[in-house]
């Protein structure tokens, strides 16, 4: 047998473009597997030249799921910038809001994206894998989904200004405080929100059972874990400094302060991807490989913080005896917990006294010609770096997006589970369900990582040893 | 009640048709009708959309010919294909299914080639003031 190569053009159900190619040798068995983000933007070309105060709100427009990430890690580089402190109002009102994001991020991606895997399986009819079907036989779960990411994005909306490129946070701390009425009003979904959030957990793994397989297969390896972590190591989203942890659970390297991650993460480019491929830099490439977002949060927290997430990371940290869960598969599990805890922390937050008060900015000069600004994303953790002249002139721009740091590892897994799923002689739309579904774990968000414009799509190709195209799968 | 729907993106030249359109409708003060402008479809849009009667959509549609031509059709190359934002037909779906919703709907979307910037100012107005028109 000749070598083939298969293509999956383009991967569905995640946000931006890509298309992954699956190698296959002359034995018939896959050799190699990789994912090839075809989009590019360029932000941090055309952001030089402009005033560092537009960042926040020109950074947003990497993206429509997830600009309030980039809000928040362009405020926190220009509060370095300017070496101001926002009080504590103002940074609980950028902390709530970043939750809300994560919150609404988390529940797309599960209701919509990945339940029908979930529901119907990945061996089932392409037809029926889709919302459509979902609404037909699982109403009550499509609405949940609905209304808890209404909830999210409400009070994006109420706290921030704008759903979608929120002007809210600003350098210093927030423009606008809260009002009791606002308050109120979010804090009366709580509890029907934490149900939602603890229901679709529960859902989640009274089916576990059934996919015993794709917990195996679909990119369980071991690698590296990067994260955002406090003093106590409770799960953080906001505050801290970087930590990078083994897959035994060893700490390579705490506290390493934002400000100098380039001295610990290296960023290789690849031909066959704009995407790049970032990696810790004491162990190389591409041994350097590290996972980030919740499943990587997750692992690196040693609880919560809040007594429902609590209880669940006590169980999810079960999966694998107390020591990292390397399944990519429970990324999933990992962003339902999530979920949990940003309704759970939100609360908390609005409850605090230092959260309502009227003090909710600082303001200052330019004091530094560079800043970084770091935080977790839904899907990671975010870097922004600017530099400045004197007199506030963009002059480089460096982003690292969340979905960035996890190319080596969603490489990893593509392969994993094409060899494990893919047979050359007979190959199943449940097998290329598979390959696309590792990626989903991820919830990648492509446009975001690459700065590229772009309508959502994917595409497999088949190549055989020449790299000539023998068979194309489309989704469209 | 009718419920007008314009969404887009500004950023994006000749995209920004449905958002232009809306504004456009605010300055009439339309009786029993909502106006939302938006950057994207999303799945708790349906919340706002409950006590419709009647939504109409409007929207911008990608082909490299008939530029500027205005159309009203439904037909989706990529059903199946759900990403981070969603369809107006999943919207009707959607209150259908879940909510046992039926409104009329609508769609007016002009044709575009151009989604770096508005090409032809005055064909690009023409065509808002069509809409507009339609609306009344």
């Amino acid at each position: 047998m000749q070598k083939q190569t298969i293509v999956i053009d383009p991967v569905t159900r995640i946000e931006g473009h890509a298309k992954i190619t699956i190698d296959i040798d002359e034995s018939g068995k896959v050799e190699d597997a990789k994912i090839h983000v075809t989009q590019y933007r360029g932000f941090e070309k055309f952001c030089e030249g402009r005033m560092y105060t537009e960042m926040p709100a020109l950074t947003a427009r990497t993206c429509g799921i997830c600009p309030v990430s980039h809000v928040v890690s362009a405020t926190k580089a220009i509060d370095e910038i300017l070496d101001v402190t926002p009080p504590k109002a103002g940074l609980n009102i950028r902390k709530i809001v970043n939750l809300a994001q994560i919150l609404q991020s988390h529940t797309l991606n599960f209701y919509h994206l990945s339940c029908p895997d979930f529901i119907y399986g990945f061996d089932a009819p392409k037809e029926d894998r889709n919302i459509f079907k979902m609404m037909q036989t699982h109403p009550q779960m499509a609405k949940d989904g609905i209304n808890l990411r209404a909830f999210g994005q409400k009070i994006i909306e109420s706290l921030a200004g704008k759903r979608i490129h929120p002007t809210g946070l600003i350098p210093g701390g927030a423009a606008h405080k809260i009002e009791q009425s606002q308050k109120d009003e979010i804090l009366e979904q709580v509890p029907t929100m934490l149900k939602i959030a603890q229901d679709a957990l529960e859902f989640f793994r009274d089916n576990l059972h059934r996919f015993q397989e794709e917990i195996d297969y679909l990119g369980s390896y071991p690698s590296l874990f990067m994260a955002i972590s406090n003093e106590e190591r409770t799960l953080e989203h906001y505050d801290g400094k970087l930590l990078f942890m083994d897959s035994e659970g060893n700490i390579l390297k705490d506290n390493i302060e934002p400000r100098d991650y380039k001295e610990f993460i290296g960023e290789a480019v690849e031909k066959f991807s704009y995407l790049k491929s970032p990696y810790y830099k004491p162990l190389g490439y591409p041994n350097g490989m590290y996972r980030v977002g919740a499943l990587a949060r997750l692992n690196i927290a040693k609880s919560c913080g809040t007594p429902v997430a609590d209880k669940e990371l006590i169980k999810f940290k079960a999966l694998n005896g107390g020591k990292p869960v390397l399944n990519t598969f429970y990324y999933h599990y990992a962003r339902l917990i999530e979920m949990i805890y940003a309704i759970e922390k939100i609360e908390e937050l609005l409850k605090s006294d230092d959260t309502m008060s009227d003090n909710i900015k600082s303001t200052s000069t330019i004091s530094y010609e560079r800043g970084v600004g770091c935080s977790e994303a839904p899907r990671g953790t975010l870097f922004h770096e600017y530099h400045v002249t004197k007199d506030g002139i963009i002059t480089g721009v460096n982003l690292i997006i969340a979905t960035g740091n996890n190319n080596l590892a969603m490489n990893a897994g593509v392969k994993q589970v094409a060899q494990r799923f893919v047979d050359a002689k007979n190959i199943t739309d449940g097998a290329l369900n598979r390959v696309e579904a590792v990626i989903r774990c991820f919830d990648p968000c492509l446009s975001c990582s690459t700065h590229a414009l772009g309508i959502i799509s994917s595409k497999v190709e088949i190549r055989d040893h020449n790299k000539k195209i023998i068979k194309v799968i489309q989704r469209s | 009640m009718r419920v007008i729907i314009g969404y887009g993106n500004e950023l994006r030249g000749e995209d920004a048709f449905g958002i232009d359109t809306i504004k456009e409708l605010q300055k009439l003060e339309l009786k029993n009708t909502k106006l939302l402008s938006m950057h994207q479809l999303t799945p708790e849009l349906v919340l706002q959309l409950l006590d419709a009667d009647e939504i109409v959509f409007i929207d911008v549609s990608y082909d490299a010919k008939n530029h500027y031509a205005l159309a009203c059709s439904l037909t989706e190359q990529n059903n199946l294909n759900l990403s981070h934002h969603i369809s107006p037909k999943t919207i009707i779906c959607m209150l259908k299914s879940l909510y046992t919703k039926s409104p009329k709907f609508f769609i007016y979307s002009m044709i575009s080639k151009n989604f770096e910037k508005i090409e032809d100012a005055k064909r690009y107005k023409k065509c808002i003031n069509r809409v507009t028109e339609h609306l009344l």
